[in-house]
This record gives C-alpha cells, sequence and structure tokens, in this order.
C-alpha cells in the first residue's frame, strides 16, 4: 500500500524520526503510536459505532503500520497513510461474513459514548443524559448510513479532511469524493430531521 | 480541506455537520490503549489477536455468500430456538442511579423496563452507588457491583452450545452457579484475562493493574489473554497484570471472602430451584 501524498492536518509529523521508523526503532514506533493512537481510533469508533469491535480494529490497524513500517516514505506524513489502512480494515470488516451475520442478528445501535461520557457524582445528570442521548442519536444516524456514504461524513465534518484527502484515503476520484459526500450529507440530514430538536 | 459551498447547503445539512463535527473524541480504554503500544513497540503487535478479519481474506462471489447465510439462517433458526437457553432477569437493584444498557440510561429503579431491555452480549454500566443482580434459568446468578461495565454473556444452550462469553471491561462482578449449570462453561474476558467457569463462586475484580480472580468455592480456569491457563481453587485468587509480569496466585482477599459467602449463600436456594 503505497502512502497517499496528502497531509494529515490533525498530526503533524515534523518531529517524527520515519527512518527510525522504517527501522522499527522502539522509540520512534512509540511516538507514531503516540501521535496517531488517539485519532485512528475515534475515526473506527465512528465508523463502527462499538467499543470493543473499534480496539480489534484499531490492534489490525497497527498490526498493519507495523509489517508496513519499512516502506514508510520519510519525506511524507504518515497521517494520511494510516487513515487508509484504518478504512481499508474498516472495509474489510464490513465485507466479512461475520459482520453479515452481526447486522442480521444485532442492532446497529452500538454502544454510545454515553457510558464513556457521563461521569459519575456529576452535579448534573440530566445534562448528561441529555447531551450523551444527543451524541447516541447522531452516532445511531451515522451507522444507519451505508458504509461508503457514512466513511464520506466522517473523514469530512468529523476528521476534518478535504475531498482531495478522502479521495486519496479511499481510492476514489475527487468528483466522486464530493459527489459522495453530497449524497451522504444529505441522507445524514434527512435522518436527523427532527431527531435532534 | 475543499470548498462545501456553503451557500448550496440547507440549514438541516449544516446542522447535521455540526452534530458530526460535534461528537465527542471517544477514549479507548487506558488499559488498552497502553497494551497496544507496548506490543506494537516490541513488535509483538497482533499476537492472540481476534481473528474476526480474517474470514475477509477468503473472498468468495457475493452471491455464494448470501446464499450459503441464508442456508445456514433457515437451519439456524429452527435448532437454535429449541435450543436456546433463556434470557436473562434482573433479580434485584440496590441504589437509585441510572445504568446504562447497551448505550441508553435506564434507572435502575425500573426493574421492569431493565428486565425488557437486557439481552445477552449487551453492555451494561452500574453506576457509582449502585449494585445489579441478574439471572437466567442456565443455573448462573450475576452480582455487578457499583462503577462496572460488564457485557452480559450469553447463555448456555440446552443440548449444545453449552460455552458461553461475557466480558468485565472494569469494575468487579462476583458470579455463582447452580446443579442447572454443570455441563456448560462461561468465559469471562477482561482486558487482560481469561477467566473460565464451570461451576463455582467467584469474583473477577478489573483493576488498573490487571485483573484479580478470586475463588470462594469450586474452581476456576485463569491465565492472561493468548497465554498458559491455571487453575484455581477455593479460598484462593490469581491476580493477572497488564504490565507484562507473570500472574501470581495467592490466598482469596479477605475482604471476598465475606461478600461471596453471603453472596452464595442468598442464592444458592433460587439456584437449586432452577431445573432446565
Amino acid at each position: 500500500m503505497a502512502p497517499p501524498s496528502v497531509s494529515d492536518k490533525g498530526a503533524p509529523s515534523e518531529s517524527l524520526d520515519l527512518e527510525a521508523v522504517r527501522r522499527r526503532e522502539p522509540e520512534a514506533l512509540a511516538a507514531l503510536f503516540e501521535r496517531h493512537f488517539d485519532r485512528v481510533y475515534g475515526f473506527i469508533y465512528r465508523l463502527v459505532g462499538d467499543r470493543a469491535q473499534a480496539e480489534d480494529l484499531t490492534q489490525e490497524v497497527f498490526l498493519k503500520v507495523h509489517r508496513a513500517a519499512h516502506t514508510i516514505d520519510p519525506a511524507r506524513d504518515p497521517g494520511p497513510w494510516l487513515m487508509t489502512i484504518a478504512h481499508n480494515v474498516c472495509r474489510d470488516l464490513w465485507r466479512s461474513s461475520a459482520w453479515k451475520l452481526r447486522r442480521r442478528s444485532t442492532s446497529l445501535d452500538g454502544d454510545s459514548p454515553l457510558a464513556a461520557t457521563l461521569p459519575s457524582g456529576t452535579r448534573d445528570p440530566e445534562r448528561q443524559v441529555l447531551a450523551a442521548e444527543r451524541e447516541r442519536l447522531v452516532q445511531q444516524a451515522l451507522l444507519e448510513l451505508p458504509e461508503p456514504l457514512r466513511v464520506a461524513i466522517v473523514m469530512h465534518d468529523y476528521l476534518g479532511l478535504g475531498h482531495d484527502e478522502i479521495a486519496a484515503a479511499t481510492g476514489i476520484a475527487h468528483a466522486a469524493a464530493r459527489k459522495r459526500y453530497s449524497r451522504a450529507l444529505a441522507a445524514l440530514a434527512k435522518r436527523l430531521e427532527g431527531v435532534l430538536g | 480541506m475543499s470548498a462545501d459551498r456553503p451557500d448550496t447547503r440547507s440549514a438541516r445539512e449544516a446542522h447535521a455537520r455540526e452534530a458530526v463535527a460535534g461528537l465527542e473524541r471517544p477514549r479507548a480504554d487506558a488499559a488498552f490503549r497502553e497494551r497496544l503500544k507496548r506490543d506494537f513497540v516490541s513488535g509483538r503487535v497482533g499476537e492472540g489477536r481476534s481473528i474476526v478479519l480474517e474470514a475477509a481474506r477468503h473472498k468468495s462471489p457475493a452471491w455464494r455468500l448470501a446464499f450459503a447465510v441464508a442456508a445456514a439462517a433457515l437451519v439456524g433458526v429452527g435448532v437454535m430456538s429449541m435450543n436456546r437457553g433463556g434470557s436473562w432477569t434482573v433479580l434485584a437493584t440496590t441504589g437509585d442511579g441510572v445504568a446504562i444498557v447497551e448505550g441508553q440510561p435506564v434507572p435502575l429503579a425500573h426493574h421492569e423496563a431493565l428486565d425488557q431491555k437486557i439481552q445477552p452480549g449487551m453492555r451494561i454500566t452500574v453506576p457509582e452507588g449502585g449494585e445489579m443482580e441478574l439471572t437466567t434459568a442456565a443455573g448462573l446468578v450475576v452480582q455487578v457491583t457499583a462503577g462496572t461495565e460488564f457485557v452480559l454473556p450469553t447463555v448456555p444452550g440446552r443440548w449444545f452450545g453449552r460455552r458461553a462469553t461475557g466480558a468485565v471491561r472494569r469494575g468487579e462482578i462476583r458470579l455463582t452457579t447452580g446443579p442447572a449449570f454443570h455441563g456448560a462453561e462461561l468465559q469471562i474476558d477482561t482486558p487482560e484475562a481469561v477467566v473460565v467457569v464451570t461451576g463455582t463462586t467467584l469474583a473477577v475484580i478489573c483493576e488498573p493493574a490487571g485483573t484479580c480472580v478470586c475463588v470462594h468455592d469450586g474452581a476456576v480456569k485463569v491465565g492472561p489473554r493468548g497465554g498458559a491457563m491455571e487453575d484455581v481453587t477455593a479460598g484462593r485468587r490469581r491476580y493477572v497484570f497488564n504490565d507484562g509480569r507473570p500472574p501470581e496466585t495467592a490466598e482469596i482477599r479477605p475482604t471476598e471472602v465475606h461478600p461471596l459467602g453471603t453472596f452464595r449463600d442468598r442464592r444458592k436456594s433460587l439456584l437449586e430451584r432452577s431445573g432446565r
């Protein structure tokens, strides 16, 4: 998998020693991990809506990164490459029979971040519950979108990537990425209409 | 980022964009993050990992997959519905907080709502100051203590599929089994350990440093994920660390002796009545 040439706005790489990453030196790998873990995990979580699944997939991403570390181009930001791998790992999951069986047998509600965002002993539990409920509804609406549309929305509006970057990460043309995003946004807006108030 | 022609976007689309942009940045479980980092840096990442993605590598035409799924579903539905071992029931709750069941808030005081909501495989978070006891006709009672995040185990089948799995992500559960559980096996996964129960009373405690399994009666197999399992007998405990140290076995925690004994005594008659 060739690292794309686009930059990852959320993860500048100036201080990363990518030559050392290529040699799989522990310190460099640790720095790469620290720089990108949260973004990769957050991206995957929003795509699959389940923490346990997101953990498995994030592990898969870093396994692939470790295996392919020697192919990293030191002149390029590895961020987009990681997001491409993360997207491919999710796409492989969605194509797997195990996932399709699971979709047939379970709700796609997933686990909302409610539990993670509802601290114990909060002074305003009602407000927390409402905020978490809103979060759940948005996540659920995302999960109801067809997967390519979900990817487009999450990459564009959640990660803040541009259409050119999304096109590079998903392997489609720039115009197609724009068009897909427009469809995704319209579909999401329709689902959220009347839900969020 | 490319321009999005905001003038052409409707208000509801702008609202949707804001909603997505405003989603929380989820925090990964700290123990998972640390473990993955350690494995990534040491090159051990992926050892003992889930193989759910492996299926995708053996691609077959979509129609064949669809046919296989449909056929399996047809046969499976009939047989599985007869084999089903029942669901979970809320026995008791204490405290008046709000539990989170599969991401949705349900007050602990609303037994009926909790009963209707809970299903095997669902993630349940019990609030601080609360407690919940659940049972199934398959001969299990689980006490989920305050602040625990727990994945409700599947229920062992009547004739086959007698192996069930659940998980504790953080906090503590106590579990006891009855005669109906005989011949079944329950695996409890924690972030760093695997616990295999075949008939016993025990506590599974997930702490920042690792997992502690305290056995009141019977015997349990406990080991690190992907590592060797070891029997832990009555009155003993095994601690599986999350920093790679080898597990340690010692006497049961004194603080667990009384709660486990009381729990066992209180639920013994119920479990003995629950036939299949």
